[in-house]
C-alpha cells in the first residue's frame, strides 16, 4: 500500500495541475514536462540502472514519433486511428528502432557501447535527410492531431485534451518503468552495470540482458516521441539527432541517475529553465551547461542525491540547524550566477552588436556591451561570489557532515 | 559415486597468452560428489585453471568435460547453467546492490527467474527464502541492506563464497574462498562450505593446508602449469616430487 501512495498522489497532482496552470502556456509548459519526463526515465533505465550510456536516444524518440506523425497523417485521410493512441504507434516505432539499433550496440558494454551510440546518432541523422519523402529533410513532417476520429466528443485539437492525454501516458509510462525495476529484467540489468562479467557466471548472458532492456527502453522513449508528435504536431530531423540526445543526459543527469524517480526531477527543472531562460535569452543552453558542468563536479548524484544525502538529517531531526548554514550560501551564489550570466550575456549581446544589431537591452536593462564597465562589474560580481562561496560552502558541508552523524 | 563420466574431467588442457604458455596440459579428474582441493605455489595457473573450466575464456587446446557432456568453448553462462557455480579469488560483487540483491543474483537463474519483465521479484517465494538462508548462514543477516562495496573486507569475501553456493549448483568452484579471513572467520567458511556442498562436487583452491586437509577428499598440486601428484591427502602429503616442486618450507607442516 505504502509502495502506491506516490503514485496515487501523482495521478491527483496530475487532475489538479492543469487546473492551476490553466493558461496555454501553463499547458504547453506540463505537456512538455510529460514527455520530457518519459523520456528522461526511459533514458535513466539504460544509464542509472543498466549503465548504459547512450548517446543516441533520441533515435528511439525520434522513430517512434516520426511513426506517430504518419499515422496521424493517416488519420487525416479517413483511417480509424484515434489520437490518444498515437503514442502506441510510438511505442511500436521505438521498439523497431532499438531491436535494429540495440541489436548492435549491446553487444559491448561501458564505452564502446557509448561510442557505438555517438556513431548511430550521426549515422542516423544523415539517414533521415536521405529520405525526404519519409522524413520531411530539413523542414521535416506534420500533422494535425485534431484529425482523428473525435471520442466522446473529443477531437484532441485543444491544449488541454492534449494535456489529458499526455498526463495519462505519462504516469502509465512512469508505473510501468518503475514496475520494471521490481523484476528479474530490473534486478540483472542492476548487477550488469555493476559487474557484467559476474553475470555471465551466474548463467545469464549480458549481452542479452543489455539488449532486453535497450528494447524496453526504446519502446518508452518511442511513446515519448508518440506524445511528442501529437503535442508538436510536427517532427523534424532536430528531434532524432544528437542535440536532442544531448538534451535528455543533460535532465537526467541534473535530476539524478541513482534513483528512479531523480530523473523526473531533472526533466522537471530543465523544462522550466528552457522556457523560462528561452523567453528571456538566446543563452539558455549556456546555462543548462554550466548547471549540467556544476552538478557533475559538485554533485554526482544529481538533484534526487542531494535530496537524499538529507534524509538521515531529517529523520536525526537536524534539519533545522542546517537552514543558517544554507542560507548563507545564498549571497555567494547569487553574486557568482549573477557574475556570470552578466559575462554570458555581454559576450552574446557583443558578438549580436559585431554582427549589426543594435546595443539593444540585456535582461531588460539598458546596458552597452561595448563600454568597458559593465564587464568590469560583471567579473567584480563574479569573482566576489566565487569568494565568498570558497569560504561558506566548506563551512555548509561540515554542517551536514556533522548532522548526518 | 564412481560411474564413469561423471564428475570434472579435464584433459590434455593447455592455455597461452602470447608466446607465454600458462597452463601446459593438465589432467584433472574429480569424481561427482567429491571434494577435491588444488593446491600449488604462487603463479602456478591455479586461477587459470578456473578461469578456463568455468568459460572465462577459452582453452587453447583439451577438453572439459561435466557429467559426460563436453563443455570445451562453452561461455560462463553456459557452463553455469549445465550446473557449475564458481567464486572468484578477486572479490567479484554488484558493488551497489545489497548483500540480500547479490545473493538473490546468485540464486536466481537456479529458481526459475529467467530475463523477463512479467512476473516481479518478490514473487518468487523460494528464491527470496534461498537468498535468506544463505545470508543467515554466512552471518550477514545484520548486514542485509548494506551495498556490497560498503561491506568490510572478510565480509565481501563471505559473500563471495555466499553468491557462488547460493544457487545450488552441482559443481562448485572456489578461488581461495578463505583468503584474507581471521582464525574464526576461516572456521565458519570451512564449516559453511562443508555443509553446503554435502552431496556436491567441490573444486577449491586453496593456500591454507589446514584446511586443505581438513575438508578435501583428494588433492591436486598444480606446478608450473601441470598437475604433478592427484590423490588421498596422505598419499599426497608422501609425494617427493611435489615436496620438492612445491611444498618446501612448507613441508613440515606435513610431516
Ligand atoms: N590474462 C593473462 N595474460 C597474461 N598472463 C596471465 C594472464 N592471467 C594470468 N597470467 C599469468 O599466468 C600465471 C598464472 O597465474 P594464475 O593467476 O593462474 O596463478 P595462481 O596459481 O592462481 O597464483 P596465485 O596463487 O597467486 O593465485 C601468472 O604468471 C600470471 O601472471
Ligand atoms: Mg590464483
Amino acid at each position: 500500500m505504502k509502495r502506491w501512495a506516490p503514485w496515487i498522489a501523482a495521478a491527483f497532482a496530475a487532475l489538479l495541475l492543469p487546473h492551476l496552470f490553466a493558461s496555454g502556456f501553463g499547458l504547453s509548459l506540463l505537456n512538455r514536462m510529460g514527455i520530457a519526463i518519459v523520456f528522461a526515465l526511459s533514458f535513466n533505465m539504460l544509464l542509472g540502472q543498466g549503465g548504459m550510456l547512450d548517446f543516441g536516444h533520441a533515435i528511439m524518440l525520434g522513430f517512434g514519433g516520426f511513426l506517430a506523425m504518419h499515422a496521424m497523417r493517416l488519420a487525416g485521410l479517413g483511417w480509424f486511428i484515434p489520437t490518444p493512441l498515437l503514442p502506441l504507434v510510438g511505442a511500436a516505432g521505438g521498439l523497431a528502432s532499438a531491436l535494429l539499433t540495440g541489436w548492435i550496440a549491446t553487444r559491448r558494454d561501458r564505452t564502446a557501447f557509448a561510442m557505438i551510440t555517438l556513431g548511430l546518432a550521426e549515422l542516423v541523422v544523415a539517414v533521415v535527410l536521405m529520405f525526404p519523402s519519409v522524413f520531411g529533410g530539413e523542414e521535416g513532417i506534420n500533422g494535425d492531431r485534431s484529425d482523428g476520429p473525435a471520442i466522446l466528443g473529443f477531437d484532441f485539437g485543444s491544449q488541454m485534451q492534449v494535456y489529458h492525454v499526455v498526463a495519462v501516458w505519462t504516469w502509465i509510462s512512469a508505473l510501468l518503468m518503475w514496475r520494471t525495476t521490481l523484476t528479474p529484467l530490473g534486478r540483472l540489468a542492476n548487477a550488469v552495470r555493476d559487474n557484467p562479467e559476474r553475470v555471465g557466471f551466474l548463467g545469464y548472458d549480458p549481452a542479452r540482458v543489455r539488449f532486453r532492456v535497450y528494447v524496453l527502453s526504446g519502446l518508452f522513449a518511442g511513446i515519448a516521441g508518440g506524445l511528442q508528435a501529437i503535442n508538436d504536431e510536427i517532427m523534424t530531423s532536430g528531434n532524432i539527432g544528437s542535440e536532442a540526445s544531448g538534451a535528455v543526459l543533460l535532465m537526467t543527469f541534473i535530476g539524478g541517475i541513482g534513483t528512479f524517480w531523480g530523473p523526473i526531477l531533472g526533466a522537471v527543472l530543465i523544462v522550466l529553465l528552457q522556457v523560462a531562460l528561452g523567453t528571456l535569452t538566446d543563452a539558455w543552453q549556456l546555462y543548462s551547461g554550466l548547471l549540467f558542468v556544476a552538478m557533475v563536479v559538485w554533485a554526482p548524484g544529481g538533484l534526487a542525491g542531494i535530496l537524499l544525502a538529507h534524509a538521515p538529517v531529517m529523520r536525526a531531526g537536524r534539519l533545522g540547524q542546517l537552514v543558517g548554514h544554507y542560507l548563507r550560501l545564498i549571497p555567494g551564489f547569487a553574486l557568482a550566477l549573477a557574475g556570470v550570466a552578466g559575462l554570458s550575456e555581454l559576450a552574446f549581446r557583443l558578438e549580436a552588436i559585431r554582427g549589426g544589431a543594435s546595443t539593444g537591452r540585456i535582461m531588460g536593462l539598458a546596458i552597452d556591451a561595448t563600454a568597458a564597465w559593465p564587464w568590469l562589474v560583471a567579473a567584480v560580481l563574479f569573482l566576489a561570489g566565487a569568494a565568498l562561496l570558497n569560504r561558506t560552502f566548506p563551512q555548509a558541508r561540515a554542517a551536514w557532515q556533522a548532522a548526518a552523524q | 559415486m564412481n560411474d564413469p563420466g561423471s564428475g570434472l574431467i579435464v584433459t590434455g588442457l593447455r592455455k597461452s597468452f602470447g608466446a607465454l604458455e600458462i597452463i601446459k596440459g593438465v589432467e584433472l579428474s574429480v569424481a561427482k560428489g567429491e571434494r577435491h582441493a588444488v593446491i600449488g605455489p604462487n603463479g602456478a595457473g591455479k586461477s587459470t585453471l578456473f578461469h578456463l573450466i568455468t568459460g572465462r575464456f577459452p582453452a587453447s587446446d583439451g577438453r572439459i568435460e561435466l557429467d559426460g557432456t563436453d563443455i570445451t568453448g562453452w561461455s560462463a553462462h553456459q557452463i553455469f547453467r549445465a550446473g557449475l557455480a564458481r567464486s572468484f579469488q578477486v572479490t567479484s560483487l554488484f558493488p551497489k546492490l545489497s548483500v540480500f540483491e547479490n545473493l538473490r543474483c546468485g540464486a536466481m537463474r537456479n529458481f526459475g527467474a529467467g530475463v523477463s519483465v512479467f512476473r516481479l521479484l518478490d514473487g518468487f517465494r523460494p528464491l527470496a527464502e534461498q537468498a535468506e538462508r544463505t545470508m543467515e548462514a554466512l552471518g550477514l543477516t545484520h548486514r542485509r541492506h548494506v551495498a556490497a562495496g560498503s561491506l568490510a573486507y572478510a565480509e565481501q569475501r563471505a559473500l563471495e563464497i555466499g553468491v557462488a553456493i547460493a544457487g545450488g549448483a552441482h559443481t562448485i568452484l572456489l578461488d581461495e574462498p578463505t583468503a584474507g579471513m581471521s582464525r574464526t572467520e576461516t572456521e565458519r567458511a570451512v564449516a559453511l562450505i562443508r555443509k553446503v556442498t554435502e552431496g556436491r562436487t567441490l573444486v577449491m583452491i586453496e593456500h591454507d593446508l589446514g584446511v586443505v586437509f581438513d575438508l578435501a577428499d583428494r588433492i591436486s598440486v598444480l606446478a608450473d602449469g601441470k598437475v604433478i601428484a592427484s590423490g588421498p591427502p596422505d598419499q599426497v602429503r608422501g609425494d617427493a616430487a611435489v615436496r620438492t616442486a612445491y611444498l618446501g618450507a612448507a613441508a613440515e607442516v606435513l610431516t
